[in-house]
């Protein structure tokens, strides 16, 4: 342990000896130091630096060469790479010098253990300067006596280093001093310099690897001026109109530099510049006239130099300066044309006259006004009429004939020559032919095939086609010369011009030949709109209005029709454009379909609104063809019927209306005494006073009896019940059967509710009363019934009962019947329910109450079901259903038969079993 | 003479020449403008007259049509040796007298100097290609400037500056008489001939 920490306090002493530091008379003192000290070293070459140590040290610390470790910043150096030359000084090498890198440091490593920093240095590593390459000078004046040179070279690669460029210049005997560029390293700039002494320039780099030269410039900064360009330029209109002349003051002596011009020139808003021939400035001057130019038009002028020898530079180019030449008469006659509108009368015609201004350069000046002379061709030698104008059309109302129109414009300086035009009687001379048209660079191109007469001119005339507006003519003149010409005019994309071309002879006109053309086409603005104008099973026809002129931009190619079915593919159907009206065929019939058209021009097409329609189901005669001979087939049956009731008409009417007898023409009829009324019960007191019933015949039908009846005997039955069933509307409570009743009409009695109830209570049926008198003829008589219970609620009841015995299913035709209702059938369950009556029990009772709640209105059910209860106590009735063999005299007065009815019950004709037989 | 007969030296001595020419017109030139100047900044009246300067070399000549070309050139020579100098000495007094208050006469001066300079050197090139070479400036150096007021000082100047313009109208005159063929020789000047 002790131990241990001796080596530590040994180590740390010797720490604070190397580091370093001996503090000798007070200044301190390196174990050690490096050489070369802070070198600049150039990149990629080799560099060995070297250790070298103190002797004091060497004795102090025990430290060697050979304990030497060489870092770059914090990595070792590879020992390789070291040697030791003796025991104090150890060298490194390094072969490329940019592995190096600041700071490299000498280190020791005392005892092996620590390592301790002995010296370091920074090193630099750069590039040498390259040489300076295209140097080049140029003498800028700026003004009337400076003129300093700036030269410019390429300063070569970055080096890295601080390097420093010098523009040196000197003359053969005299040194100048250098110039030295401030803030760049490519060019620089010397104030002032002398001409006429040959100069030598050169540029010098160097930094702490190297200095370069440039290649040495010798000149004379005479032959590299650029000068400053001439000023005061000033452009004064000469005697001539096509003469300006220019004037100007050099900024650089005669006696330094001899110059040369370049003069441009260009009109006013024209962006071209035209020049003086150089030749014709290649000498010294300061002024100049510019001739061949055009009278009353405005020049711009500019103006520059150089040395005349044409060493050096352009200056640039001058100030411009304005000036205009001078009016000259105008230097042709203006374009005339004329529109003849011949609709007024028949012996004269109204002219317009009509002639363009004439452009600047024709013009020469300001035309004051237009004078227009118009003589009859049939008498030239008579006087001619004279117009100023100051417009360009002049309207004439003249007499049908051939006449000369001379126009000619007058400006300051004179007249023009005159244009001349014929107006012929009629274009009698062959016209042009084959006019075409072809969009070209943004105008458009009219071309056509000359006659062939010799044609002084052509005039085209041409104007925009539209629905909104008339047609305004435009024109133009061209020489007879061409077949071809640009429209002059704002020709507008998309819309349709009508063209026509005139060919002007030297005695008359020919027709013209008119083409419509358009500069660009586009795709229609809208499709046709479409509408059907038939619809049958398989065919459609559709009709459709053309396009207008403003909505096809362009020429319509074709039109093509679109139609499909909602869930089917489209088909195109193409037409041709001179159409308006098409079939479309081989539809589905009872078919939608929609249907719209699209117009095609060049550019493409356009899709006008869709249109649905729907073809028919039948075709054309179909419904006749079905119709018709179903309507001859039952005209024909029902002749047929007729006919066959017609020949069966006895046997229809035995069975429809059967011969009756008549009662009171019977033979018991005549031995009655008295017969009453047979409807005249009005008052049954009267007729039955109380207790005057003598006799009541009970008839008793046994159950098993009614198997013994025989359908003969049945029959007249049947036919009463349909005739009833036929009048039931017309049945009510008095007389009627509740076996004819229909169900319903009980329902709808019930239905008044308590109303009902107390009519029931107070309604009294009546009974039919065979009187039985022995010794007279029977009578019927309806005897008032004094009972207050409904009788259809005991029928009801009776049925209910008998329905609640059959079980579900009974029920369940129960209620069919009473809620179907058809009320012609009422009758048929009054005997099935007869026949099928069945043992009951009270459950079954209450069970049908409650299944008429679900099959009828809770009011009803509700009366049924009190109904019900009450007619419990009907103890004959209930008993009479519920032993089900024996119908009792109370059930044939729920049953009471209708007054037509009684008949046949009572007629002796038809006796039948238990029936009533006259005695 | 050997030199001038070569056609390089024939063609360098008429391009010395005609640079020469053309360097004395703009000398003259800008010592026109430089008069005005000085005149202006000195307070002086451009009409005084100035008697003749000492150790300024007169342009005026006696029979100067009658005078060699190498005659020619060595008067030249001396006189703008002689201007050179004087130039100095007054761009030397400018400054001392101004400081940089006026640099537009200042560096005016310093301009005209310099083509007094070139113009020296152009006639020393040309001496040289006549085979003498120039003579020593030593010999040839003006007198000591004696003391004098400021006055006189830019009296002086004036003299100076007007005496160079006449040299510089003498000296365009004289390159061009050397670029003229001597009617007596088809190719050698007849100054090649003057002692």
């Amino acid at each position: 342990m002790f131990s241990g920490w001796n080596w530590v306090a040994y180590g740390f002493c010797l720490l604070l000896n190397f580091s370093s530091l001996q503090v000798s008379g007070g200044l301190v003192q390196s174990c050690g130091h490096i050489i070369p000290e802070s070198p600049v070293l150039a990149l990629g070459s080799n560099f060995t630096a070297l250790c070298i140590l103190n002797e004091s040290c060497l004795d102090f610390g025990n430290i060697y060469a050979n304990q030497i470790i060489w870092k770059i910043k914090n990595q070792v150096v590879p020992k390789e790479q070291y040697r030791e030359i003796n025991r104090t000084v150890s060298s490194v090498t390094f072969n490329d010098t940019s592995s190096l890198a600041t700071p490299l440091t000498c280190n020791i490593l005392a005892d092996g253990q620590i390592e301790q920093n002995i010296y370091g240095i920074a090193v630099t590593i750069g590039l040498p300067p390259e040489k300076p390459k295209n140097l080049s000078c140029i003498v800028h004046q700026v003004s009337k006596l400076i003129y300093p040179m700036t030269c410019t070279w390429n300063p070569g690669r970055h080096t890295f280093l601080d390097t420093h460029f010098r523009l040196k210049y000197r003359w053969p005997q005299d040194e100048f001093p250098d110039c030295i560029p401030k803030d760049v390293n490519n060019s620089c700039t010397i104030t002032d310099v002398q001409f006429f002494v040959n100069l030598e320039v050169w540029v010098e780099a160097a930094n702490a690897l190297g200095k370069a030269e440039s290649d040495r410039l010798v000149l004379d900064p005479i032959e590299i001026v650029k000068p400053l360009p001439p000023h005061n330029l000033s452009v004064n209109s000469g005697i001539l109109p096509t003469v300006l002349k220019l004037s100007w003051e050099n900024l650089i002596s005669g006696a330094v530099m001899k110059l040369k011009f370049n003069i441009r020139y260009r009109t006013i808003g024209d962006g071209n510049w035209m020049q003086v021939p150089p030749e014709d400035t290649a000498s010294p001057r300061t002024s100049f006239s510019v001739q061949g130019l055009r009278p009353y038009t405005e020049y711009v002028f500019s103006i520059r130099c150089m040395k005349e020898d044409g060493v050096g530079y352009w200056s640039d180019w001058s100030e411009e300066k304005t000036g205009v030449t001078t009016e000259d008469k105008p230097s042709k006659g203006p374009p005339i044309w004329r529109i003849i509108d011949a609709s007024d009368s028949l012996v004269s015609w109204t002219v317009r006259l009509m002639w363009k201004t004439l452009e600047p350069f024709e013009a020469n000046g300001i035309i004051l006004w237009y004078e227009v002379t118009v003589r009859a061709k049939s008498s030239l030698s008579g006087p001619a009429e004279k117009y100023n104008v100051n417009t360009t059309n002049l309207t004439l109302k003249l007499p049908n004939g051939t006449y000369e129109v001379t126009v000619i414009a007058r400006n300051r300086v004179g007249a023009s020559p005159p244009s001349v035009l014929l107006i012929p009687a009629s274009n009698s001379k062959a016209p042009v032919k084959a006019v075409r048209t072809l969009p070209k660079d943004g105008k458009l191109w009219v071309g056509w095939t000359a006659p062939n007469s010799y044609v002084l001119k052509y005039v085209i005339e041409w104007c925009l086609v539209s629905n909104s507006s008339d047609c305004i003519i435009e024109w133009q003149n061209e020489p007879g010369s061409v077949q071809g010409t640009y429209l002059r005019g704002d020709i507008k994309p998309f819309k349709c011009y009508l063209i026509t071309v005139y060919p002007l002879y030297a005695d008359g006109q020919g027709s013209g030949h008119s083409v419509k053309a358009y500069l660009q086409q586009d795709r229609p603005s809208k499709g046709p709109t479409v509408q059907t104008k038939k619809v049958g099973k398989a065919e459609a026809v559709l009709t459709w209005n053309h396009l207008t002129v403003d909505e096809q931009n362009g020429f319509i190619r074709n039109y093509t029709i679109l139609y499909k079915t909602v869930d089917g593919n489209e088909t195109a159907v193409p037409v041709d454009p001179s159409k308006t009206e098409y079939t479309l065929s081989s539809l589905t019939s009872d078919t939608l379909y929609t249907v719209r058209m699209m117009a095609y021009t060049d550019e493409g097409g356009r899709s006008g609104p869709d249109f649905t329609f729907t073809t028919q189901k039948f075709g054309k005669g179909e419904i006749e063809a079905i119709v018709v001979p179903v309507c001859l087939a039952f005209l024909l049956i029902v002749l047929l019927g007729v006919l066959f009731c017609f020949n069966k008409r006895d046997l229809i009417k035995k069975h429809i209306w059967p011969i009756v007898p008549d009662p009171s023409k019977s033979n018991i009829a005549q031995w009655s005494p008295q017969v009453p009324a047979k409807h005249n019960f009005s008052s049954k007191d009267q007729m039955y006073p109380e207790g005057s019933f003598t006799d009541v015949s009970v008839v008793e039908i046994e159950a098993d009896d009614k198997k013994s009846f025989s359908e003969q005997d049945l029959k007249p039955f049947d036919l009463l019940k349909k005739e009833k069933s036929t009048s039931e509307g017309h049945s009510s409570g008095i007389g009627g059967s509740s076996c004819m009743s229909s169900p319903r009409q009980s329902v709808s009695d019930s239905d008044e509710g308590e109303t009902t109830q107390n009519t029931s209570s107070t309604v009294q049926y009546s009974t039919v009363v065979l009187n039985g008198y022995r010794d007279q003829t029977p009578v019927q008589v309806f005897s008032r019934s004094e009972s207050t219970q409904p009788l259809l609620d005991s029928e009801e009841r009776s049925e209910d009962h008998t329905g609640g015995g059959d079980g579900t299913i009974q029920r369940q035709q129960y209620f069919k019947r009473s809620s179907g209702q058809d009320e012609t059938n009422t009758d048929r369950p009054c005997f099935e329910r007869t026949r099928q009556i069945t043992p009951t029990n009270e459950e079954d009772l209450l069970g049908f109450a409650q299944l008429q709640i679900s099959g009828h209105s809770s009011q009803l059910l509700g009366l049924g079901l009190e109904k019900n209860i009450q007619e419990a106590a009907l103890p004959d009735v209930l008993q009479t259903s519920i032993e089900g063999q024996t119908l009792r005299p109370e059930i044939m007065e729920g049953y009471p038969l209708s007054a037509d009815e009684m008949p046949k019950s009572y007629l002796p004709q038809t006796v039948r079993q238990g029936g009533y037989m006259p005695q | 003479m050997a030199a001038a007969d070569s056609p390089s030296a024939a063609l360098r001595r008429r391009d010395l020449c005609s640079r020469g020419i053309r360097l004395a017109g703009k000398m003259r030139s800008d010592v026109i403008d430089l008069l005005d100047t000085y005149v202006e900044r000195q307070g002086l009246d451009a009409s005084a007259s100035v008697v003749t300067v000492e150790g300024v070399p007169v342009a005026a000549v006696e029979r100067w049509d009658e005078q060699t070309g190498t005659q020619r050139l060595l008067e030249n020579l001396t006189a703008y040796r002689a201007f050179r100098v004087l130039l100095a000495q007054m761009l030397e007094e400018h400054r001392e007298q101004l400081g940089d208050a006026d640099t537009g006469l200042g560096r005016a001066l310093a301009a005209v100097l310099l083509q007094v300079s070139a113009f020296a050197y152009h006639l020393e090139e040309l001496l040289r290609l006549e085979s003498r070479g120039p003579p020593s400036e030593e010999g040839t150096a003006p007198p000591p400037v004696p003391h004098l007021g400021l006055f006189e000082r830019k009296l002086r100047g004036l003299g100076v500056l007007r005496e160079l313009a006449q040299w510089a109208v003498r000296s365009a005159r004289d390159l061009r008489q050397l670029t003229k063929p001597s009617p007596g020789s088809s190719s050698a000047p007849s100054w090649a001939e003057s002692p």
